[in-house]
Formats: C-alpha cells, structure tokens, sequence
C-alpha cells in the first residue's frame, strides 16, 4: 500500500477501525469484558499523536465502544464516527469536520471489504491493514518536518475542542453568551520572531478560515515583521476548557493611500464558531482606521472550502463589487470606516507593540 | 410554485436555523431580523452549517451564487433568494 502513496504527502489525521484493529476482537461480540486493546497498534497511535498527526474513530459499533476505546488507550481521540453507515461517508465526515483533505487521510481496518469501499470511493485517502500501520512510524509520509508545539498539543485540542461543542449545544443561549459563560480569552497582538513556525504552519494548514490559501515560509514572515509598512498580528485564544494557543493571523499593508488591505488572514478552524476571526476583523477595522486609513479591504480568493471566511467577512461588513471575481477565484472585499466600527468583545484584549 | 411551498420555504428555515444554533427559540424569529447582526448572531460556522442544510434541503448553492453573502441578510431575504432560484428551475 505504500507505494500508492505519493512520496512527501504528510499524513494529518488517522481514522482507526475498533473491532479487530485498535481491540484485539469485535466489542459487540464479547461476553462480559470488551476485548482488550492491541498494545502494537495503540503504541502507533501515540507515537503519531506525539507528531500532531490526529487520531480518529470509524466504527460499526454503538458509541460506547468509542467511549472505550478512548479510556484503554488513554488517547483523545479528535472525531469518532459510531454508525451503521458507510465507512467511507464517517471518514467524507471526518474530513469535514476537522478540515483535513482526504489526501491527507490514513485509514485503518482490517476488513478488506471495507477498506476496498473506502479506495473506490475515496482513491485520495492512504488505506492500510493493521499490518501496514504497525509500520506506518517509520514512514515519510507520517513524519512532519517541523512539529510545533501546538501540534503535538493538537489530539488534546480537539478533545477540548469537542466536549465544548457538547457544551455549547446543551447551553441554548446566544453565541456571545456562551463565549462569556465559559470564559472565552483572545489576545491579539504583534508576531515575535518564535511564532515563525506556527505562522508558517498555520499558512499551510488553514483551509476554511483562509483569504489567500497562499502558504508563506517563515523567510517571507520574518520579512514582513521587519517591515515598516506592515503588520504580523497574532491571536491567541482560550478558555475555561482549554488554551489552543496561538490560532490566526492577519498580515496587514498600510501604504498610506488611505486604504488598509489585509493581505493575508488565516485562523485554525478549532477557532470556529468563537468570535475569533470576528475579533481580529474589529480588530483590524480599528487599526486601520487609527493609521488614517479611509478603507478596509481584504483580497480574497474565493473557494468551495473557505465559505467560512467570506460568512465572516460579511459579518464583518465586508462587500466585494458583485462580478469583479477574477479568473484565479480572487475578489478584493472592502468596507468604509467611517462611523461605526464591528463590535470588539470585552474579552478581547490588545497588546501593544514592543 | 404555490404559497403554501413559498411559505413552506420559510418554516423549514426556522427549523433549521434553531438546528444550527442549538437554540430552539429562534424558531420564532421575526422573518426581517438580520442574521448577523445581535438578533441572530449568525458566526462562520452556523453560517456554514445553515448553508449545507440550505443546499441539501432545497439544492440550492447559496455559497456559489452570491458572493457577498447578502442573502443571509435575514430569513426573508434567504427565502425569497431559495424561491426564486427553484421557480426558475421550474421553468
């Protein structure tokens, strides 16, 4: 199966069969104790948790094997898809929901039916046995070059991340509400030198919440914070379950033509849903606007996958001129600053520069 | 397309966008309050979630054809939006 894969194509997530993949036996089948965990494969799991490669769950069992699952390994798992479904679809799901490509996808089952309907219906996602898996470590495709902090932190991140979505659709309040109940934090403030790989990363890796899908080295980003003519702004994100670190950015131009143009804003879709690219808009609106600037404006290449992003500019009282869409996808949004500004939270603090 | 369908359109939103939001007093929601705006509070992701249920429900991209998002102005304005594309699908 390996040679399917193209060499270089980083794995990001890995969705796990149970019965007879992570369990050594079939969870529904057992009388008494489910069976136990497989040590090999549950050692794999952890080994490429540590990398920040997510761990996932495809099963057809009811979701208390997930449950079980998650308490014999101890892992946390990102998504678990628990149905009578097709595997491709929980994966087409899993996909979704944590934006990750399908390419950038390994699946594990021991059950060739399975794993041949997923090839046929999803040929981009690396399909492998158990055998296979055990070995996957010492693969290039699971080894990340650069593991970042917040990469390695990324499988407990989104087990946060899901226990505040439980939360969230228990709470019934509105959104800003619910952000104050659970004592949502967001820190804006100028990039520093160590943000670099993170920056770099989050260039590469945000889909849904991303203007220029453009990548930027950390060459490029390290220029830019030089720069007298822009600005790197970070934001930072917590709250009472969890701190994500550092999730967005926005890189912002002021050549003093009286328009401010962000060239760049990107946010880890973890974000979502958390007034956090909401913020860094008000944000930006007021820099701008303090700097002189007439106008805000935000080049945007329009996608199928970054819907979010053009959700968020509309809030955010951001037009583009209907018909100037390019011919690469690109239309420049803008908005007036004169008079009143999107609304900044109170949880949202600033930090000033230097 | 019937007044009952057109009125149809509408009552399936309002289920859908307390679905989104997890809050099922929106259900109630006057048709002209804005979606972005504090009424509603409509944010990137139950933006998004709204749209998938628009496109599944009614086979409506809304995402592809409006590039500003106006649409989502407020559920009326979504309505009559989703309307209008499948009378002229009828045609």
């Amino acid at each position: 199966m390996t040679s399917d894969a193209p060499p270089g194509q980083i794995i990001k997530c890995v969705v796990w069969d149970i019965d007879n993949t992570l369990l050594n036996g079939v969870y529904l089948e057992s009388a008494g104790e489910p069976p136990p965990v497989d040590p090999e494969l549950a050692g794999v799991l952890h080994e490429l948790a540590g990398r920040g490669i997510l761990q996932a769950l495809a099963s057809r069992n009811p979701p208390e094997a997930a449950a079980y699952v998650r308490s014999v390994t101890g892992a946390d798992f990102a998504a678990a898809e628990c149905g009578w479904g097709s595997k491709a679809e929980a994966i087409a799901r899993i996909a979704a929901d944590l934006d990750v490509p399908a390419d950038a996808i390994a699946f594990v089952d021991d059950d060739m039916v399975e794993r041949a309907e997923v090839a046929a219906e999803l040929p981009d996602v690396l399909v492998l046995t158990p055998e296979d898996a055990a070995e996957a470590a010492d693969w290039p495709q699971f080894s990340p070059a650069v593991v970042t902090a917040e990469a390695r932190r990324r499988g407990q991140l989104y087990g946060e991340r899901r226990r505040r979505q439980e939360a969230a659709q228990a709470f019934g309040g509105s959104r800003d509400e619910f952000l104050r109940q659970v004592g949502t934090r967001i820190i804006i403030g100028p990039a520093r030198t160590g943000d670099l790989p993170r920056l770099h990363e989050l260039s590469v890796r945000t889909h849904q919440l991303n203007s220029s899908g453009q990548p930027v080295t950390e060459g490029e980003l390290a220029q830019l914070i030089g720069s007298a003519q822009h600005q790197v702004a970070t934001l930072r994100l917590a709250d009472d379950f969890g701190d994500d670190g550092l999730v967005g950015a926005a890189i912002l131009a002021q050549n003093g033509t009286g328009i401010a143009t962000a060239q760049l804003l990107m946010m880890s879709c973890r974000a979502l849903g958390r007034g956090a690219l909401d913020a860094l808009l008000a944000w930006l609106c007021r820099v701008a606007a303090r700097a002189g600037a007439a106008q805000l404006a935000v080049p945007c290449v329009v996608t199928d996958r970054n819907v979010p992003m053009r959700l968020a500019l509309a809030a955010a009282g951001l037009r583009a001129e209907p018909g100037s869409v390019a011919a690469d996808g690109r239309a420049v949004f803008t908005r007036s600053l004169a008079g009143g500004l999107p609304h900044l939270p109170d949880w949202v603090s600033v930090e000033a520069s230097q | 397309m019937t007044g009952d369908q057109a009125r149809g359109v509408e009552a399936d939103l309002r289920e859908v966008l307390a679905e989104v939001t997890g809050r099922p007093d929106l259900r109630g929601v006057p048709a002209e309050t804005s979606l972005f705006g504090g009424g509603v509070g409509l944010d990137s992701l139950a933006g998004t979630l709204l749209l998938r249920q628009v496109q599944r429900r009614f086979g409506v991209d809304v995402a592809a054809e409006d590039l500003n998002l106006d649409s989502l102005e407020s559920l009326s304005t979504l309505a009559a939006f989703i309307k209008e594309r499948l009378s002229s699908d009828v045609r």
